[in-house]
């Protein structure tokens, strides 16, 4: 009689473990390099291809927080108001329109002057990663001179010719680890022994170099550079 | 145990099994929400504002009245944590866990959001409009003698702004009420030493003799003191300085001393007194005031062994300067004013006057020095309530139906007040009895000034500022409260003052040359005072009196046993809760006890010896009855008590407040008895007498320390030793 009841116990568990993930399953898988993400509709529809492909715009232009900080940060208002006030030109598309109605307050009175914009968050990682944008630019941009739109694209994709971003990497730690093993190959010596969970993901995997002697890199070599 | 066939391997295979449920549908990227989630931006943003980046600000912490200068930082405008700020003079960059708490009073779920108005026993919400047009009505035709202002210890423009209103209407009856503050000393230091706060230099001193003075944990300054401390420790010239504590309850100072003296509750006068007897290089009249003191009387009456007074007596006379204080557990009786006199006179006896207890500077504007009070204003506004004097009775700062000893009985007192009118940041007991309740800024959303009491090397005004924006629209600051009141009678005098921070500003660079800003312009002026968070300033020193004086020092006879209620009920004042104004932040329930180590919840520490008398051990749940009333608390096993004592901790057991406040432990405050010191009229808290008896209950006692306790079941872990079969010559 136990035995059953505890066979059922066990039994419920597993259905609940799988439906559980089944329910989450239209997801990404992990591990391939490009994922798109779903198509999120924003407040207005910005274009990222006028500005990037047509106007030649530097993406930190306007994401002016990104090498600067950990986190990119959305534009301030104020910095689309800077420009698009002296450009006449398209001060009466729709899109325009709606833009200045965040700034000047719209005129049923339901958006009050200078309130952001509610962008819709596209590029999400989970609370326990913590992703450095600042170090990524310093390492791509000014040390090793790449353009800005390759070094931003590795992770956010062709962004200059969508309109409204859409996510299109994975941006999962397999993935992570994607580019982290191929180009910065991390020593057990020169890192923190810190068990086989790292391994899994090879960012501790040892890989000699022609001469022999391993490769010391700069990538994370400890868990807590990115779980903190 | 239970007889089925589910045993232990059973449940743990289960349990394997639910966490592999568990952990395998937590596998994923089930946390990222792409497209689900907004992200606000800045429309505006200054140019130092950057996401994730902190910006700090300097501030005054408002947890208690020590003043500590305080640095925010703020991130995405919101401030997250505070450190002390290294220019003070007070606190030197430091802080103390109580301070580090003041997050949790600002992001504090029970705070007041909307002004409210009885309606029965329920609060309405009405506007800000609405309640000033009601408190200008409910003034109208009411005389200056009619009002009462009860408040807690107020300083700076807060204050002046205070008088101004209360002058506008004629009134005097400004109450100061403080629940634990030191009343006693100051009434105490301004006969013995001509000034109400010296300077104290514990890291002058190479013995440091206190008479219940917990000095690290929270007496008058304590972050201040703890610096002083750890230098004194060091020592001057190579010597470490000794600490030696006379108390019947062990205080956090207490367990830090080399010498803790059990000392029979209120006779710490007599044991001075015998210690200048031992000490014998007094001469005139306190020679002759001392004269009856001889060790073996003092013994007596003290408990304190005959060797131990030599062994301290012989420990001063060997080391020069030393330092005396007084706490509030030398002076919580009926002759507290006379214990304090006793251990003062001590200083002049060793000549610490000038080296150890120095003149200290004070602010030169002396309407902004802070207004302090103690027991004595509350019984005396409880009194005029009682007899129905006040038709309007405001309230700031203070809880008073809380802290008021019950005996008092100031809540029945208080409903007789016609209208009365609540500042609260919290629904406290006192806004409880409230007809209009006016939700108030916190410390980190509001502007001010701050002039601390004990003033460390030189003069200070303390700025407060707006860490961040008000997290609640209706909220206000005090500041804002009463020049909007000050409006209603002055319109003329106060109309060019838009709000508090515009009459702040103005008041501050009025005043420019005399804060040190001779030579700037006023907007340079503002913004260095604002970044530094401080006005350091030359301000007049008091004068030392040097010359002692033993006369009219009468100590009585110790107490004689009742029967009745045989033991001392000693009020414990812990560094987190003090009188319990703080009780709703959690950080503060939770820290432990440093001494007992236990949490969430109120005890009575009790003798060991005394417990095995009683039957009682640790976890029962006893009941403690004084003449006013009775509280039930669980029971501590402590041997850092006088065996003819009980200590119960101060600021558990609200009935309202909040969330975490309401409902834990209980309040000592309720079975004080009214008895007054002699000569300052401030509560003596330490006079209840009181009876213990067991209610047949027992609980687990929630704390850090494993289950044995202090026990190290005779594995000799920490060797210890009777003082008295230590050598003096050893020891230091």
């Amino acid at each position: 009689m136990h035995r059953f009841l505890r066979l059922s116990v066990l039994l419920m568990g597993l259905f609940s473990a799988v439906s559980s993930y089944a329910t989450d399953a239209p997801q990404s898988a992990p591990m391939t390099p490009d994922s798109l993400g779903p198509l999120v509709e924003q407040p207005i529809e910005f274009p990222h291809n006028r500005h990037a492909k047509d106007m030649q715009i530097d993406c930190m232009y306007c994401h002016t927080y990104a090498r600067r900080s950990a986190v990119a940060g959305i534009p301030p208002l104020r910095k689309c108001i800077g420009c698009h006030q002296s450009i006449e030109t398209v001060r009466e598309t729709p899109r325009i329109k709606k833009l200045f109605e965040y700034w000047e307050g719209s005129k049923d009175g339901k958006i009050a002057a200078k309130t952001p914009v509610p962008w819709k968050k596209v590029h999400d990682l989970p609370d326990f990663v913590r992703f450095n944008h600042e170090r990524h630019i310093k390492r791509f941009i000014e040390q090793q001179n790449r353009p800005t739109q390759e070094a931003c694209g590795y992770c956010h994709g062709d962004v200059k010719e969508m309109t409204v971003a859409r996510r299109s990497k994975a941006l999962s730690m397999g993935w992570c680890a994607g580019c982290h093993e191929k180009d910065h190959p991390v020593t057990a010596e020169g890192g923190t022994p810190i068990g086989n969970q790292a391994y899994w993901y090879s960012f501790q995997k040892p890989v000699a170099n022609a001469s022999g002697s391993a490769i010391k890199a700069k990538g994370p070599n400890d868990c807590w550079q990115c779980h903190k | 145990m239970m007889d089925s066939g589910f045993d232990r391997r059973d449940f743990l295979k289960v349990l394997g099994w639910g966490g592999a449920a568990v952990a395998l549908s937590g596998c994923g990227n089930t946390s990222i929400e792409d497209g689900r989630e907004t992200v606000v931006s800045y429309s505006e943003p200054a140019d130092y504002v950057i996401p994730s980046i902190g910006v700090y600000y300097n501030s005054t912490c408002a947890q208690c009245d020590a003043g500590c200068s305080i640095n925010g930082r703020v991130r995405e405008g919101r401030v997250l944590k505070l450190e002390g700020n290294p220019a003070s003079t007070i606190n030197r960059g430091k802080m103390c866990g109580l301070g580090q708490a003041g997050v949790q009073h600002h992001y504090n779920p029970d705070r007041v959001r909307e002004p409210l108005l009885r309606k029965g026993d329920a609060g309405e919400t009405i506007t800000w409009e609405k309640a000033y047009a009601l408190i200008a009505e409910k003034m109208n035709g009411v005389s200056g003698e009619e009002v009462a202002f009860l408040s807690g210890g107020v300083s700076g423009h807060l204050k002046v702004l205070l008088g101004n209103y209360l002058d506008s209407f004629g009134c005097k009856n400004h109450f100061v009420y403080e629940a634990v503050a030191p009343g006693v000393m100051r009434a105490a230091n301004k006969k013995s030493y001509g000034v109400a706060m010296p300077r104290y230099s514990i890291n002058k001193a190479k013995v440091v003799l206190s008479f219940g003075a917990d000095f690290l944990g929270s007496w008058v300054s304590p972050v201040h003191f703890s610096q002083q401390y750890a230098q004194f420790r060091k020592g001057v010239d190579g010597q470490r300085g000794v600490l030696i504590q006379v108390e019947s309850k062990m205080t956090l100072t207490g367990a830090n001393a080399d010498r803790w003296v059990a000392v029979r509750p209120g006779t710490e006068g007599i044991l001075a007194l015998g210690i200048i007897n031992a000490l014998g290089t007094a001469t005139g009249d306190i020679a002759a005031a001392v004269k009856e003191y001889d060790r073996v009387r003092v013994s007596k009456e003290t408990g304190v062994t005959p060797g131990q007074i030599d062994k301290i007596a012989a420990l001063l006379k060997l080391r020069s300067p030393s330092l005396v204080l007084a706490g509030s557990a030398a002076e919580g009786y009926a002759h507290g004013s006379q214990n304090a006199a006793a251990i003062n006179l001590l200083n002049h006896v060793l000549g610490n006057i000038g080296k150890t207890v120095e003149a200290c500077e004070s602010v030169p504007f002396p309407q902004m020095a802070p207004a302090t009070g103690n027991t004595a204003a509350l019984k005396s506004l409880s009194d005029g309530l009682a007899a129905g004097k006040y038709k309007v009775l405001f309230s700031y700062a203070a809880n008073p139906v809380f802290t008021a000893p019950g005996a008092m009985k100031f809540k029945e007192s208080m409903a007789k007040a016609g209208f009365k009118v609540a500042f609260a940041h919290y629904m406290d007991e006192t806004a409880l009895q409230a007809d209009l309740v006016l939700p108030l800024d916190s410390a980190l959303e509001d502007w001010g000034t701050q002039v601390p009491e004990y003033l460390a090397t030189c003069a200070q005004v303390n700025i407060q500022q707006p860490l961040m924006e008000r997290l609640h629209a209706n909220t206000r600051g005090m500041g804002d409260i009463l020049l909007a009141l000050l409006k209603q009678r002055r319109a003329e005098e106060y109309k060019g003052y838009e709000d508090y921070y515009a009459y702040l500003r103005g008041a501050l660079l009025k005043n420019k040359g005399a804060l040190g800003g001779a030579n700037v312009d006023d907007d340079t002026f503002w913004n260095e005072t604002l970044t530094r968070g401080l006005i350091k300033l030359e301000g007049p020193v008091g004068a030392l009196s040097a010359k002692a004086n033993a006369a009219g020092l009468k100590l009585p006879a110790p107490a004689e046993g009742d029967a009745q209620y045989p033991l001392h009920l000693i009020p414990g004042v812990t560094a987190s809760l003090r009188d319990g104004r703080h009780t709703n932040q959690p950080w503060l329930q939770e820290s432990p006890d440093p001494l007992t180590t236990i949490v969430w919840d109120s005890w009575v520490e009790i003798h060991p010896k005394k417990a095995a008398e009683l039957h009682i051990v640790e976890g029962d749940i006893v009941e403690i009855t004084s003449k006013t009333g009775s509280i039930k608390a669980q029971a501590y096993l402590f041997p850092g008590i006088h065996p003819e004592a009980i200590s119960v901790p101060l600021g558990r057991g609200h009935e309202a407040m909040g969330r975490y406040a309401k409902g834990y432990g209980v309040n000592p405050f309720q079975i004080m008895d009214a008895v007054y010191d002699n000569e300052t009229g401030e509560l003596a808290m330490h006079e209840t007498r009181v009876r213990i008896s067991k209610t047949g209950q027992r609980v687990i006692v929630v704390k850090d320390e494993g289950s044995a306790g202090g026990s190290q079941a005779g594995k000799k872990i920490a060797v210890r030793v009777s003082t008295d079969d230590v050598d003096l010559s050893e020891e230091v």
